[in-house]
């Protein structure tokens, strides 16, 4: 049987440090979209509490941490990062481990960096650490996390994984011109 | 008043004295023999039509701002006979010719030129497409070139032939296609109105549409009542509010639509290009201006201003094109107000109300038809029978699906065009 | 021009398409006749001021929403979720 070689979205792309900011890839072990049947949402709660200590996020939220992580993906929706899941009854899932491309956003200015490629209130004191959203990043619909003081995780599809990179590298690279004047 | 060369130079030489106003500023009469209602482009070539192809000199013109004031003010000028379906192809190519003709009768000079208008393609299904059209536009009698990549470097060094997303293939070419200045269109129809007996009426809104036994009998306005047994509706945009003072409802929504200007630059953009893989177009006014403008906000508005997502759209495909326009400041940017047809195709129609007429429907391409338009309308108000050039545009085509002007292809219903 | 989704709060106009006026949420019986269709699918009141539409958050939640919006100001007065307002048989 043919052995096929695995590569990640961002092979050969990342990582990337530009002045004070770093952007790096994420590898999880699977990635798996939960959606609650109606009725179904407290015990599927319940049962994503027992296989990885998190609970279902409440809308713009995650819960977890970095690597077993739940974030609000939409109406009635999560995406699960981390480990794999075994089935939970009363969820529709789907593996969507290949389909996404996570890379982490770190250090002073990352905020800046992001500021010019989304519409999201970025301020600190809107978008807290924990907090989730699914919108806009460089013209592409993805999920944008904020995971630490200066450190953020952005999804895109991953077939979007070179125009984020580029997207980002741009970004960064003015950010970086307009702190050197 | 005549103008000529002598009269600039008499003029000139004896400081100017001798100019007159364009147009009279009459107190509405009690009665017409017709009124037209919208005193823009498509609302002057109508009532300049009437008198001119049809003898009906009785008539006024209700605008409830000022002339010219609205989408003919404000517009990215761009004029062209390129349309592919029939129905479409007839009327613009007319339209053209009048064009062509129009400053000599006029005696008005509107700036138009034929700089030719570059449509450029960008994959082999495109380039199909286009010589597609470019064979319908040379049956219908117009002029259209098939360019290939050198051909289009030739004539527009300064594009990104070799972006990777959105590579050149080539480009459409139809020589006769340009600009026109657009104030100057409705100043020119409205002063040939108004010496042939025309009643010009600004800052008269009408309120109100008199109807009786299902026949139109005058129209309410703040300026008081005024009788006529022909009553014309040519006011783009506000088609909705107007329509309903007469009981009707509308196939159209409006929308706003944004244009852009730059400050003056030297001579750099010879003709009219347009991007074939994101909405934008673009050509140089004679100030200077690089004058350019995209696809609709996509939202019902009457706000005449648009919002900056779509100007960033506008302005990235353009960057995406020629990446020189970067260097361009932008100077202003302005909205008007579309009456969007499901197909987006016009209306020139009677309605079910006799004596009454509508005209609407010109989605975002409603200055080129300018001539056509007041032609074909003022033959409709005049003889009741449609223009044979715009026996198409029919109000009941969406109600019976007959006849539908979906141009682009994408379906008739709102939101599509 | 900012839409408060309820699920996302305030969000840029760019994570929203258009649909159009909200009368899609009364869609007509199919047996309703050709008059009633062609008003429903082709016929708007068009109206200079207040309307209520349906937007979708795109890039957002994937919500649908009712949008009360001043057409000539682009003022927002309310969006609710369309799920909400179908529901409550409205």
């Amino acid at each position: 049987m043919t052995d096929l070689l695995a590569k990640s979205p961002c092979d050969g792309l990342l990582p990337l440090t530009i002045g004070s900011v770093t952007v790096t890839e994420i590898a999880f072990d699977a990635i798996t979209s939960l959606a609650p049947f109606k009725g179904q949402e407290s015990a599927v709660s319940d049962a994503l509490k027992v296989q990885m200590g998190a609970a279902f996020p409440k809308p713009n939220r995650t819960t977890g941490k970095a690597h077993a992580r739940a974030v609000w993906s939409g109406v009635g929706q999560a995406l699960v990062l981390g480990p794999p899941l075994a089935p939970i009854p009363g969820a529709a899932m789907t593996d969507q481990t290949d389909a996404w491309t996570c890379v982490a956003l770190e250090g002073d200015g990352a905020r800046d960096v992001l500021a010019r490629l989304t519409p999201l209130d970025l301020r600190p004191s809107v978008f807290k650490q924990g907090h989730a959203a699914r919108t806009e990043i460089a013209h592409m619909g993805g999920v944008l996390m904020r995971t630490g003081e200066n450190r953020y995780g952005l999804m895109v599809f991953r077939s979007m994984a070179a125009t984020l990179v580029h997207d980002l590298e741009i970004a960064m690279q003015s950010v970086a011109a307009r702190g050197r004047l | 008043m005549r103008f000529s060369a002598l009269k600039i130079i008499r003029e000139g030489l004896t400081g100017n004295k001798g100019w007159t106003p364009h147009w009279r500023d009459p107190e509405p009469k009690s009665e017409y023999d017709a009124i037209v209602i919208g005193g823009g482009g498509h609302g002057l070539s109508t009532a300049y039509y009437l008198a001119k192809n049809h003898g009906m000199t009785n008539i006024a013109v209700l605008e409830k701002g000022y002339l010219g004031g609205g989408n003919v003010g404000r517009n990215t000028t761009i004029v062209r006979a390129n349309y592919f379906l029939p129905g479409n192809s007839e009327f613009y190519s007319h339209s053209l010719k009048l064009w062509e003709g129009l400053e000599e009768d006029l005696n008005y000079n509107v700036m138009h030129s034929q700089r030719g208008i570059i449509n450029l393609f960008h994959s082999d299904g495109q380039r199909d497409a286009a010589a597609r059209r470019g064979n319908a536009m040379i049956n219908q009698g117009d002029d259209a070139i098939l360019l290939d990549r050198e051909g289009v470097r030739k004539m527009l060094p300064y594009l990104d032939f070799d972006n990777a997303r959105f590579p050149i293939y080539g480009g459409l070419y139809h020589p006769r296609g340009g600009t026109a200045r657009h104030d100057a269109v409705a100043w020119g129809y409205a002063r040939g109105a108004d010496q042939r007996g025309v009643d010009l009426i600004q800052n008269c809104e009408v309120t109100g549409i008199d109807i009786e036994n299902g026949k139109v009998t005058g129209v309410q306005t703040t300026r008081g009542a005024i009788r006529a047994k022909k009553v014309g509706m040519v006011v783009a945009g506000r088609s909705g509010q107007v329509a309903a003072m007469a009981g009707m409802r509308l196939p159209i929504e409006s929308h706003v639509l944004q244009a852009f200007v730059t400050e003056g630059l030297k001579p750099v953009i010879d003709h009219v290009v347009t991007f074939g893989m994101g909405h934008f177009y673009i050509s140089q006014s004679d100030k200077g201006g690089l004058v350019f403008g995209g696809d609709i906000d996509f939202y019902a508005s009457y706000a005449q201003r648009g919002n900056l997502p779509t100007a960033e759209h506008v302005i990235e495909a353009g960057m995406t094109l020629m990446p020189m326009i970067g260097k361009a400041k932008m100077l202003r940017s302005w909205g008007g107000i579309m009456d969007m047809s499901p197909d987006g195709s016009p209306i020139i129609d009677r309605t079910h109300i006799e004596g009454l007429y509508l005209n609407t429907g010109w989605c975002y391409g409603g200055f080129k038809a300018v001539p056509a338009s007041g032609w074909c309308m003022a033959h409709l108000m005049a003889t009741d029978t449609p223009h044979e050039v715009a026996a198409r545009y029919r109000l009941d085509r969406f109600e019976t699906g007959r006849g539908l002007l979906d141009e682009e292809g994408t379906g008739s219903q709102h939101n599509l065009h | 021009m900012r839409i408060n989704c309820p699920h996302c709060g305030p969000r840029d106009r760019r994570e929203f398409t258009y649909q159009g006026d909200a009368l899609a949420l009364d869609r007509p019986d199919p047996e309703a006749g050709p008059d009633v269709w062609n008003d429903y699918i082709h016929n708007r009141d068009n109206p200079a001021g207040p309307t209520r539409e349906l937007w979708y958050h795109e890039t957002g939640c994937a919500a649908w929403l009712v949008v009360t919006r001043d057409t000539v100001t682009h003022d927002i007065h309310a969006v609710e979720l369309a799920s909400a307002v179908k529901g409550a048989g409205k």
